[in-house]
């Protein structure tokens, strides 16, 4: 292990070189590598966590720079996996990177999701959601969910059997839920904020520091500058955790 | 009956002088449900994806109490 590289925060309490060589042996999966993904991953490899997977299928657009930080104009038209694998080793080449060209889908969800430690959710669109929820509740895999729109984004995260799933904060399982959300407007720093926000979740249940957002929604508006936190209670009928 | 609401991801706009993410009192007769609640404030039901009445989730049927606090929120984007 590079010391040095982590020095900063191999110094701060609760974290120390026992901390930091648990970061290296953890593995994260990041769904989806767009405005969300970028961020996360380039915290969490940044930070030294030992493995990263990428789930996405896309190819860079143009469309994406204005807030997929990880990506540059000469890559335009490249995978996004395959950009963001060399610009994540570029960052720190002792992290190993596994990415998958692929939509997240019903026949790949449960595999990928049972090799990782945390997942975390920075999808576009509620059909992948609902899945990865799903996946995760059904694998015991701890979630952390973030979404964006507009001016406004937010963060929680999921403990399956201690506290709320997102089926149990968004009708994910209906009909309504299908109304498509990708390709909707967004301030490109907003996903920023919260893909940050995310990382910062991950490393905490890594290292075991703090408090989770557990139960706990934490909503960003960019336009009043403000943070709120609405309490998220688990829902007993719920239709994917109630039955674990 | 008197319940607090509180409106997220630009539900605020709807009703004025009210800011993203801080709780306002409603007045509704007893019984009201969400759907009545939402016609008070004057938003369209499509508008709303989500519904929470004291960090439970609720639907628009859901009949509300005296000091209920709900929660709105539109559908939610990603990356
Ligand atoms: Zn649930």
């Amino acid at each position: 292990m590079e010391r040095e590289r982590y020095l900063r925060q191999i110094t701060l309490p609760g974290v120390g070189e026992e901390g930091q060589e648990k970061l290296l042996r953890s593995r994260v999966l990041v769904v989806g590598a767009g405005g969300l993904g970028a961020p996360v991953a380039c915290y969490l490899a940044a930070a030294g966590v030992g493995t990263l997977g990428l789930v996405d299928d896309d190819v860079v657009k143009l469309s994406n720079l204005q807030r997929q930080i990880l990506y540059r104009t000469e890559d335009l038209g490249r995978p996004k996996v395959e950009v963001a694998r060399r610009q994540l080793l570029s960052l720190n080449p002792e992290v190993k990177v596994e990415v998958w060209r692929e939509r997240f889908a019903e026949d790949n969800a449960l595999s990928l999701v049972e090799r990782f430690d945390v997942v975390v959710d920075a999808t576009d669109n509620f059909f992948t959601r609902a899945l990865l929820n799903r996946a995760c509740v059904a694998r015991s895999k701890p979630l952390v969910h973030g979404g964006v729109r507009n001016f406004a984004g937010e963060v929680m995260t999921v403990l399956p059997g201690s506290g709320p799933c997102l089926a149990c904060l968004f009708p994910l399982e209906s009909k309504a839920a299908s109304a498509q959300t990708e390709g909707s407007s967004v301030l490109g720093p907003v996903p920023g904020v919260i893909g940050t926000l995310q990382a910062v979740e991950v490393l905490k249940y890594l290292l075991g520091l703090g408090e989770l957002l557990v139960g706990r929604l934490l909503v960003y508006d960019a336009l009043s500058a403000t943070f709120h936190e609405v309490q998220v209670t688990r829902n007993p009928s719920c239709p994917v955790c109630s039955k674990f | 009956m008197r319940v607090e609401v509180r409106l997220f991801g630009g539900l605020e706009k709807f009703v004025k002088d009210v800011r993203f993410g801080e709780g306002f009192p409603v007045d509704l007769p007893e019984g009201g449900r969400v759907a009545e609640l939402l016609d008070r404030l004057g938003i369209p039901p499509s508008q709303v994806f989500s519904v929470l009445i004291n960090g439970r989730h609720a639907s628009l049927a859901d009949v509300l109490r005296e000091g209920d606090r709900v929660a709105l929120f539109p559908p939610l984007g990603g990356g």
